[in-house]
């Protein structure tokens, strides 16, 4: 089935696996959308990589901007020796183990208040009040609570998560199309077959799409919390450098954020087009 | 037999009360193939809502055979305009017919054989692996079609069904639909707004007056062979009586709207 997701990691996917261009041609190369995705993302990166060498070598103090070049140089070591690893698993169990409990709690909890009105409309103000505490705010009194150990930031992660994703499956829960649950009761379903096989599948969507904010969410939340409160994770690499004026070792640390959060959205994507495409419809015109 | 006695239908807002229907009476035969018809706001959808079970009436009382209707029973299967939301989008076609065989709790050794005969019924054996995304409207509603009468209601009820379908589609589902419902005679209780659609279809077609406080104003007998062709003197003189008795109706919705 055709999906918004299956549409993009699609191209994606065929983007990475298309061979070389076919003969006949400038104009019939640059007509296939997979070719000319992959080659305006090199070009792209490409130019970014030339400018940013020029700029830190010849307009900028290097010291303060360090040319790719350098980057790639103190990179290599950091690679080999598996200190980056070490702290990209450190991080990403973090995010993981938040990410995973705080999706769940969310969509349980987002469930019953989409149903329950009584439920929804006793706890709504407090949640509308709680959510503008971002997983930042909440660090001190993380830290006095679960220590500087695994538990606060599991904590932090999870608080990130659990109102974006409960949010999210509420509003899903309501736009289930009453069309849709009518048409099941007139079939003989019970109020409870029509919650479990029509509304919950009907708000898939909009809990994948809640999911997926909320793991970039996670990813701008562990940083600051690695940097205040942690001694291991890429955010405590990020401090510690900053303290020695190691910025190679410092822009070594935010790429490693970059590819790492762009390499997680692919893999979540992937995940929902094997295993849930067939619910991320939106479709329901006649 | 669906029987409708002197029904008032009242919603309330904060806004204040309006009274959509105000002393509905009708009976539909076993069998019978009925149209409800009458221009926007007139109310049909209401008094099929409740006909239904989806809506409580405010007044007077709907029963099928010695039964008060009260909620959404299996004797009775709405099929929807929008057929797209009405469905199950994560399931195919044949899963969408399977979904209301499991709901009704019917044997499993008979799915496959009621499967096959609704899907050949309307014509969409060949597509039984697709998703709703991937059919025509009509398709859709064809199987929405396939779908209602799967689980073998006595009546079927059709919120203006072929409202949002291109003209040529919408002829071929009326044969399909008629065809059906000759073959396998049940009760059809059928919105429209649409003249021609009701005369090619009905037996008996009830007018409704707009709202506020609509009623049935007249019940026409369309006696004539089917298929009716709209070219037919007779249907033709029919047409023209109807919209007549439609058109005062219109202009003073027109005139309402104006002076709002």
């Amino acid at each position: 089935m055709s999906t918004a997701y299956g549409r993009q990691s699609g191209s994606a996917v065929e983007a990475g696996d298309t061979p070389a261009p076919p003969p006949h041609g400038w104009h019939a190369w640059i007509a296939s959308p997979a070719i000319r995705t992959v080659a305006l993302t090199t070009a792209s990166l490409l130019i970014g990589f030339c400018t940013w060498q020029l700029l830190s070598t010849f307009v900028f103090n290097p010291f303060l901007i360090p040319p790719p070049l350098d980057v790639l140089r103190t990179a290599i070591p950091m690679l080999a020796s598996g200190e980056i690893a070490s702290d990209v698993t450190i991080s990403m169990v973090r995010v993981l183990v938040g990410f995973t409990t705080g999706s769940l709690a969310g969509v349980i909890i987002g469930v019953l208040l989409g149903r329950v009105r009584l439920l929804h409309d006793l706890l709504d103000p407090i949640i509308e009040l709680l959510r503008y505490l971002s997983p930042t705010a909440m660090i001190p009194i993380a830290v006095i609570w679960f220590g500087i150990g695994e538990l606060s930031k599991y904590f932090l992660i999870f608080w990130g998560t659990f109102f974006i994703v409960l949010i999210n499956t509420t509003a899903g829960v309501w736009r289930a199309p009453v069309a849709r649950q009518r048409a099941a009761a007139c079939l003989g379903a019970t109020q409870l077959q029509i919650f479990v096989l029509v509304v919950v599948p009907s708000a898939v969507p909009y809990i994948v799409t809640g999911m997926r904010v909320a793991m970039a969410s996670s990813f701008m939340s562990i940083i600051p919390a690695e940097i205040l409160a942690a001694n291991s994770g890429i955010g405590y690499l990020l401090q510690q450098s900053s303290l020695l004026l190691q910025t190679n070792r410092i822009f070594v640390a935010l790429l490693t954020i970059c590819v790492l959060g762009f390499i997680v959205d692919r893999i979540f994507r992937l995940v929902v087009d094997k295993v849930l495409a067939r619910y991320m419809s939106f479709v329901s015109q006649t | 037999m669906l029987r409708v006695t002197n029904v008032r239908k009242v919603f309330e807002s904060v806004r204040g009360n309006y009274v959509a229907l105000d002393g509905v009476s009708l009976t539909v035969k076993d069998g019978e193939f009925v149209c409800l018809l009458g221009p926007s706001g007139c109310g049909k959808s209401t008094l099929l809502n409740i006909l239904a079970g989806f809506e409580p009436v405010s007044g007077g009382s709907v029963t099928f055979g010695e039964a008060p209707i009260t909620g959404p029973g299996r004797e009775r299967v709405m099929f929807f305009q929008d057929a797209g939301s009405a469905l199950l989008p994560w399931l195919s076609v044949e899963e969408n017919i399977r979904f209301g065989l499991r709901v009704r709790k019917i044997p499993k050794a008979e799915w496959a054989g009621i499967t096959d005969r609704y899907l050949e019924m309307v014509g969409l054996d060949a597509h039984r692996g697709k998703f709703p995304a991937e059919l025509s409207g009509g398709m859709r509603q064809r199987l929405q079609i396939a779908r209602g009468l799967a689980v073998e209601p006595n009546v079927l009820l059709m919120d203006e069904p072929f409202a949002a379908l291109d003209a040529l589609t919408r002829r071929r589902m009326h044969k399909v639909l008629l065809d059906i419902w000759q073959r396998i005679g049940k009760t059809v209780v059928f919105v429209t707004h649409d003249i021609a659609e009701a005369i090619s279809l009905a037996d008996r077609i009830a007018v409704m007056s707009v709202g506020p406080g609509s009623v049935i104003t007249r019940v026409i007998e369309p006696d004539l062979p089917r298929p009716r062709d709209l070219a037919d003197a007779k249907v033709a003189r029919l047409f023209g009586e109807i919209e007549d008795l439609l058109t005062p109706d219109l202009i003073r919705l027109d005139e309402r709207l104006e002076a709002h």
